[in-house]
């Protein structure tokens, strides 16, 4: 009688460390399960929102100070590369192409900083499109579009 | 009761069960709402928003600055500028679905101590003591890709001029120099303290274009003659346009117009104006 009942409590005990093996199983699993498809989104999409964020900055400082509009539309290049340059942090490389409303693009020398290899290479390049309504007085607007990568 | 222990097993596997369920869910609501408002392009959405908004102040100064350098005025610049905008901005941002939109500010209002009175967004006040010229509109834009509708803003533009009194600066025997004082106020009002010479495009006494040499300095002394009664002080950023006279006169007529960096003009003139010891 005692070994019977002695037997049935001791299948009792293995059942219980079964039930919470098994209990802590399930809760693993679930967090398992969660840490493998929970993966944080791409750098990419980070990237180059920064990347954005730091193009329109610079473009919109420069517009403030009156001297985007006299750049573009006095051809002053050299000026304006410049200016991207010392505006831009040092590990961000970029390149600047210049349209008519069209999207006909105007011919104006290479405006940008870092070997083009750097853009080809680049996982993450951002683009931010500015517009410019004119200059003076005359109505004439164009669009910048300025492509910015990390180096 | 040995069905009930037999039972007291199976819960906790239950329980545990249950809670595998809402650890999964609770952390895919909260993953769900961090990765929308991180993955979602708000950056390029803003940077359209600023970029179309600055583009439209810098096309009302433009419009003003045509407008007031213009002898006949043209009233319907403002118009087709911003009708040319709305369609460009546009083409600018191909499948954003941006769409601007404005409204012209009519009749008389109150900006910055005046009251233009404006016909099409336009307004100038000129040959007057203050005179002025201003624009006034206000902004509509929506986006439709993100849902942004009624993002509203009014843009101004303003130039205001006040030829505040004009000074006699002894010179050698009758001979002197006239000092014709003026303040110069943008928006906000700000003071307009950048202008040179070559601002002033017209300087004219009694009918007469004078050669003039332009100081421009801070002005919160007030007079240094004491009359009676003595002049405040102007408390203002101050040009003043000095020639040279053969000897004092007691007024004088003065006609000035001046351009502002932007281009923006405005004329102001004023007759008999006192002209005063220093």
């Amino acid at each position: 009688m005692r070994k019977a009942k002695r037997s049935a409590k001791g299948s009792k005990g293995q059942m219980r460390v079964i039930e919470a093996i098994m209990a802590s199983l399930i809760v693993i699993s679930a967090i398992t399960f969660l840490y493998i498809f929970a993966a944080a989104p791409s750098s990419h999409t980070y990237e180059t929102g920064e990347l954005e964020k730091i193009g329109h900055n610079v473009l919109h400082d420069i517009d403030e100070q009156r001297l985007l509009a006299r750049y573009v539309y006095n051809s002053d290049w050299a000026n304006f590369t410049a200016a991207l340059i010392v505006s831009v942090p040092t590990d961000v490389y970029f390149n600047l192409t210049i349209y008519d409303i069209n999207n006909n693009p105007i011919n104006h020398p290479l405006i940008q900083y870092g070997s083009s290899q750097v853009f080809t290479t680049s996982k993450a390049v951002a683009s931010v499109t500015y517009i410019v309504p004119g200059y003076q007085t005359n109505y004439n607007p164009r669009i910048l579009v300025l492509q910015l990568v990390r180096g | 009761m040995k069905v009930f222990r037999e039972r007291k097993g199976q819960f906790i596997v239950i329980a545990a069960l249950l809670l595998s369920i809402m650890i999964v869910s609770v952390s895919m609501v909260i993953y769900g709402t961090v990765t929308y408002f991180r993955q979602e392009r708000w950056e390029e959405y803003l940077t359209i928003v600023d970029s179309v908004k600055t583009g439209s102040f810098h096309l009302l100064e433009m419009s003003l600055s045509k407008y007031s350098q213009t002898q006949t005025l043209n009233q319907t610049i403002l118009r087709d500028n911003l009708n040319q905008w709305v369609r460009d901005v546009r083409k600018a941002y191909p499948g954003f679905g941006v769409d601007l939109s404005y409204s012209l500010e009519t009749g008389a209002h109150l900006a910055y101590g005046m009251t233009p009175n404006y016909n099409m967004g336009l307004n100038r006040t000129w040959d007057k003591n203050p005179s002025y010229s201003t624009a006034n509109t206000t902004f509509s834009i929506n986006i439709a890709s993100v849902g942004l509708t009624g993002y509203n803003f009014s843009a101004h533009a303003f130039l205001k001029m006040n030829i505040a009194d004009a000074l006699w600066h002894v010179g050698q025997g009758q001979s002197g120099w006239v000092g014709v004082r003026v303040i110069i106020e943008a928006e906000g009002p700000t003071p307009v303290t950048n202008l040179r010479t070559a601002n002033f495009v017209l300087f004219q006494v009694g009918g007469v274009n004078q050669t003039f040499t332009l100081y421009r300095y801070y002005e919160s002394q007030g007079h240094p003659v004491k009359q009676n009664p003595t002049p405040p002080a102007l408390n203002a950023f101050v040009y003043e346009l000095r020639y040279s006279a053969s000897s004092k006169p007691d007024f004088v007529n003065v006609i000035i117009t001046v351009k502002d960096s932007r281009g923006v003009q405005v004329r102001g003139a004023v007759n008999n104006l006192a002209v005063i010891d220093y």
